[in-house]
């Protein structure tokens, strides 16, 4: 394959072709970081012990609604062993941040059943929770609106936002989101066929195994902050706008992170609190959080409910997309002004020129929100997708054709700047085809009759997806590397590895510049000294990011190398190529030396390059795409829903590491699986009291449900990544629920709307199914 | 790691056990878990806990053959018995098979429950060579991984068994 580097995003002269095949990029190599995970060495900041290192714990509110009308500290205070305090007596004005977002650090009206209320650190855990029980808080209790229907009655309590106060007139958040394009009652009224659906998606947990954690340390000068986060320059900004600490004061270090999925992209408040803590004590804090304490309190997934009304005429062609989508955001979706953006996307799937979108998000007393892979996504897609096959079935046509007649090739926006752009690359249509050649499409209703046992039905599901990835502003992703004179070469980029294999791609890029092996790249990462700024390792971003600038760091450095070496072999820079560890002339690959004979030309100590992403440009359009296919049984008298095989094809540009790209489709399906069919939040309907916070309770997949989960990738250039590398990390998510709920579609005749699927949905589907049957 | 409890009053125990084939003297509250002796007072920080309530199967050990919940075993009911942990797997030759599965079939991701599912295999694979995959399936139902990576833990598993066999056939 020919390597396109024409469109890559950096600052500055694009880096030159390497002039060779590409030696490095296309490997499956083992994870840089997985020798340390399986030997146990590997050390996650719940590992750390510091000498003289406090145990902080937090006082949460019980009610849903509340106001503090006094607390009293002092008897906590005097606890032989307490060393700090703070809390909703002593923190008036002090904030904390979220992706930059100021909160009330503890403000004295209580927004969620399991906000804090104070925060002590003391010599050992067991002290630090004496001291929150002698903590005296007396509560004004309020009426709570749990849902958003409740939220949005005349009369109903105002819930208290925890991003930072701003006037506000209801619980309806401002504005209200319209997209819109064309006339949407005019292609309604000029459909053959108005097909209505409507659905219910819940919330989701991320249930990361290991809960929130951070040691934090103050030397009178400088925080150094020991976290579980998934950036630690987010970290970095936000704490030292909270503590009002120059940028240079405060240093965050994640060497290794046990999930994050989201939950764990910026500051969130406990570790503010860990800071805070640290620096009245002047000794170190370690804050762990309890599972209990990760449900009750950690930014979880909007919840919506979603009516749609597809226009089409009778050979499948849509004529509109009307969809009215409400958003429960909780006490804050601590993401302000970007959450309704994803579910444009509604509007973008396929072709069709008169297009609604209306999204009402609404705040509710029942705990922070926030993203958590593929953030709203899942919602737009599962409602499209699953319109689109009741469509399908109303109109009698195939749902894969039905897509395919729809098929958009170009972008179509909301305005005239966007009426229609080109994507930077898009292959949607190969990957369904993919999909479909995987499950025998053509075959499907024989393949149902066939799989007919009992009471068992079987069905088979197909859905696309497209998401909004491919880079975020602030767009000032940087890297170094660092060749010296002994040889040794060092890639310095402040990414946090989650899991995904951050650390295993960015010194494959560098490796394949320089023709040297990954293995002889050192990297230093997870840290805010000796890094520059770099996202956090979400929103698919690191690769389409960091990768532009760590190529056309080592293609500088290697420039840099080819200077020193041509005059030793009296040729021309342009003549030399890297590869396989040497430095040699094109054509005459007896005539050079050793990459680390070139290094020790290297004069001074160090010969170091930064690389620089460039902002996406306006006039294309990066997105995420692929298709889910499933085969689904489901049992009609017990409900019982068992996946038999789920197929992904994604279009990946190309897989810099195949076997790492495998990995992320094939959790990011489980996860969807969860979300799909088991993971619910019980709520007490009075209280507002999170019911479930514990793992066996709240019921993520095990090994026992997770099928078999096959990936047929599409592979194709695209300029403007690195290698034609795109964006895939939470994309294998976001179609696995609608092609199951398809699949139960195909298999019972009719939808399962609500998620997650369990065993009593499906009864209670089948029975009022029956019942409307018979009646 | 911390626990959530009211203080209670302090009763050292001496506890005598052997860990990772080395025996080991800890004087230690007799509330203290196996999970907390291992973390706390010998250091060994390989073993995770994520709920310390029995759910996820992050601190999953081997307790004289048997793969046990480190979290809600007292350390004092490990007196006199013999505890492997995943700093235990390595062997004087090199990794354990399992380990080497496991980096070669991807098994690991964010690496966090890795400890406790090595464990849980451990002690299937002590037990029972030939395990089938439904076997390794149960084998690790105790073990939460948010990752997703149950697909490629049953591959690596499976290719571990296989060498091991191979190696005490040879």
């Amino acid at each position: 394959m020919s390597e396109p580097r024409g469109r890559l995003l950096v600052h500055g002269d694009v880096p030159p072709a390497l002039g060779r095949e590409l030696s490095v990029i296309g490997r499956p190599i083992d994870r840089r970081d997985a020798l340390e995970k399986v030997t146990g060495q590997a050390v996650y900041s719940s590992d750390m012990v510091l000498p003289g290192m406090l145990h902080a714990k937090v006082l949460r509110c019980p009610h849903a609604h509340a106001r503090i009308r006094r607390i009293d500290t002092s008897k906590a205070a005097a606890l032989p062993g307490v060393r700090a305090m703070i809390g909703a007596d002593t923190a008036a004005g002090w904030h904390t941040y979220w992706y930059m977002i100021a909160q009330p650090a503890f403000p004295r009206e209580i927004a969620y059943a399991g906000q804090e209320v104070a925060a002590v650190a003391a010599d050992t855990v067991d002290i630090a929770l004496a001291a929150l029980q002698l903590i005296e808080v007396e509560y004004e209790v309020l009426p709570a609106a749990l849902t958003p229907r409740d939220a949005l009655r005349p009369g109903a309590p105002l819930v208290p936002a925890l991003d930072v106060e701003r006037p506000r007139e209801g619980n309806l958040q401002q504005p209200v989101y319209v997209r819109e394009r064309g006339d949407v009652e005019s292609g309604l009224a000029a459909a053959d066929l108005v097909s209505e659906s409507a659905f219910t998606l819940p919330t989701q947990f991320h249930v990361d195994i290991q809960t929130r954690c951070c040691v934090a340390e103050w030397d009178g000068e400088r925080l150094t902050v020991h976290e579980a986060s998934q950036g630690v320059w987010n970290v970095k900004r936000e704490l030292a706008k909270s503590l009002d600490l120059r940028e240079d004061q405060v240093r965050v270090v994640v060497k290794h992170m046990g999930g994050g999925f989201g939950s764990k992209a910026g500051a969130q408040r406990v570790v503010h609190y860990a800071a805070r803590l640290a620096m009245l004590a002047g000794r170190p804090v370690r804050l762990e959080l309890t599972r209990p304490e990760e449900f009750l309190s950690h930014p979880r997934r909007y919840a919506g409910e979603v009516s749609m009304r597809l226009g089409a005429r009778r050979d499948g062609t849509l004529t509109a997309i009307d969809a009215d989508v409400l958003l429960d955001i909780g006490s804050g979706s601590l993401y302000a002004g970007r959450y309704a953006l994803t579910l444009h996307q509604i509007g973008e799937l396929y072709q069709c020129d008169n297009v609604r979108v209306r999204i009402r998000a609404v705040y509710t007393n029942t705990g922070p929100t926030g993203p958590q892979r593929g953030v709203l996504d899942p919602i737009a897609t599962f409602s499209m997708e699953s319109a689109m096959d009741d469509l399908a079935a109303r109109l009698g046509l195939d749902p894969l054709a039905l897509r395919m007649a729809n098929y958009a090739e170009r972008f179509q926006g909301f305005d005239a700047a966007t009426a229609s752009l080109p994507y930077s690359s898009k292959h949607l249509d190969r990957c369904l085809a993919a999909v479909a050649d995987a499950l025998d499409w053509a075959r499907r209703d024989e393949i149902r009759d066939a799989g007919r046992r009992g009471s068992v039905r079987r069905g088979i599901g197909i859905a696309a997806y497209c998401i909004e990835r491919g880079g975020y502003a602030p767009f000032s992703a940087k890297a170094d590397v660092i060749a010296r004179p002994d040889g040794d070469v060092e890639l310095q980029a402040g990414v946090v590895e989650i899991g995904a294999g951050q650390t295993t791609i960015l010194p494959m890029i560098a490796a394949e510049e320089l023709g040297v092996e990954p293995s002889q790249i050192r990297i230093h990462h997870g840290d805010t000294d000796g890094t520059h700024y770099a996202p956090s390792s979400h929103a698919s971003r690191i690769t389409s990011e960091m990768g532009p600038a760590v190529l056309q760091a080592a293609s500088l450095v290697r420039q840099r190398l080819f200077e020193l070496v041509a005059p030793r072999l009296e040729v021309s820079p342009h003549d030399l190529i890297a590869a396989d560890g040497r430095i040699t002339v094109r054509g005459a690959p007896d005539r050079g030396m050793r990459f680390e004979e070139a290094c020790a030309l290297i004069p001074g100590k160090e010969l170091r390059a930064t690389g620089s992403r460039a902002p996406n440009p306006d006039d294309v359009v990066f997105r995420g795409f692929g298709a889910h296919g499933a085969v689904v049984d489901v049992d009609v008298e017990t409900g019982e829903v068992r996946v038999v095989r789920l197929v992904t094809s994604h279009d990946i540009g190309r897989a810099i590491n195949p076997k790492l790209v495998e990995s992320q489709q094939v959790g990011g399906a489980v996860m969807g699986l969860g979300y799909g069919l088991y993971e619910e939040a019980e709520r007490d309907r009075k209280t507002g009291v999170l019911l479930n916070t514990d793992v066996h309770q709240y019921r993520v997949p095990t090994s026992l449900e997770t099928p078999p989960i096959e990936t047929r990738n599409v592979e194709s250039e695209d300029a403007f990544y690195p290698y034609s590398a795109k964006p895939v990390g939470e994309a294998p998510l976001v179609g696995t629920m609608p092609a199951v709920r398809n699949a139960l579609r195909h298999a019972l005749g009719f939808g399962i709307d609500a998620l997650p699927i369990t065993a009593a949905r499906v009864l209670d589907a089948v029975s009022a199914r029956t019942r409307a049957d018979a009646g | 790691m911390s626990s959530d409890r009211a203080m209670a009053p302090e009763r050292i125990r001496r506890v005598a056990l052997t860990v990772n084939g080395e025996p080991r003297a800890i004087e230690l509250e007799a509330r203290r878990t196996l999970a907390e002796a291992l973390r706390l007072d010998l250091g060994l920080t390989g073993t995770k806990v994520g709920c310390n309530r029995a759910e996820c199967g992050s601190c999953t050990v081997v307790l004289d053959g048997r793969a046990v919940f480190a979290c809600t075993v007292l350390a004092v009911e490990a007196a006199g018995r013999a505890v492997t942990t995943v700093e235990g797997l390595t062997g004087p030759g090199g990794l354990h098979p399992l380990q080497s599965a496991f980096i070669e079939h991807d098994a690991v991701q964010c690496g966090i429950c890795i400890p406790g599912i090595l464990m849980s295999l451990k002690a299937l694979l002590d037990a029972m060579p030939s395990p089938t995959e439904d076997d390794v399936r149960d084998a690790v139902a105790g073990n939460l991984c948010r990752c997703g990576t149950y697909a490629n833990t049953v591959r690596a598993a499976m290719a571990a068994a296989r060498e091991l066999r191979e190696g005490a056939a040879a």
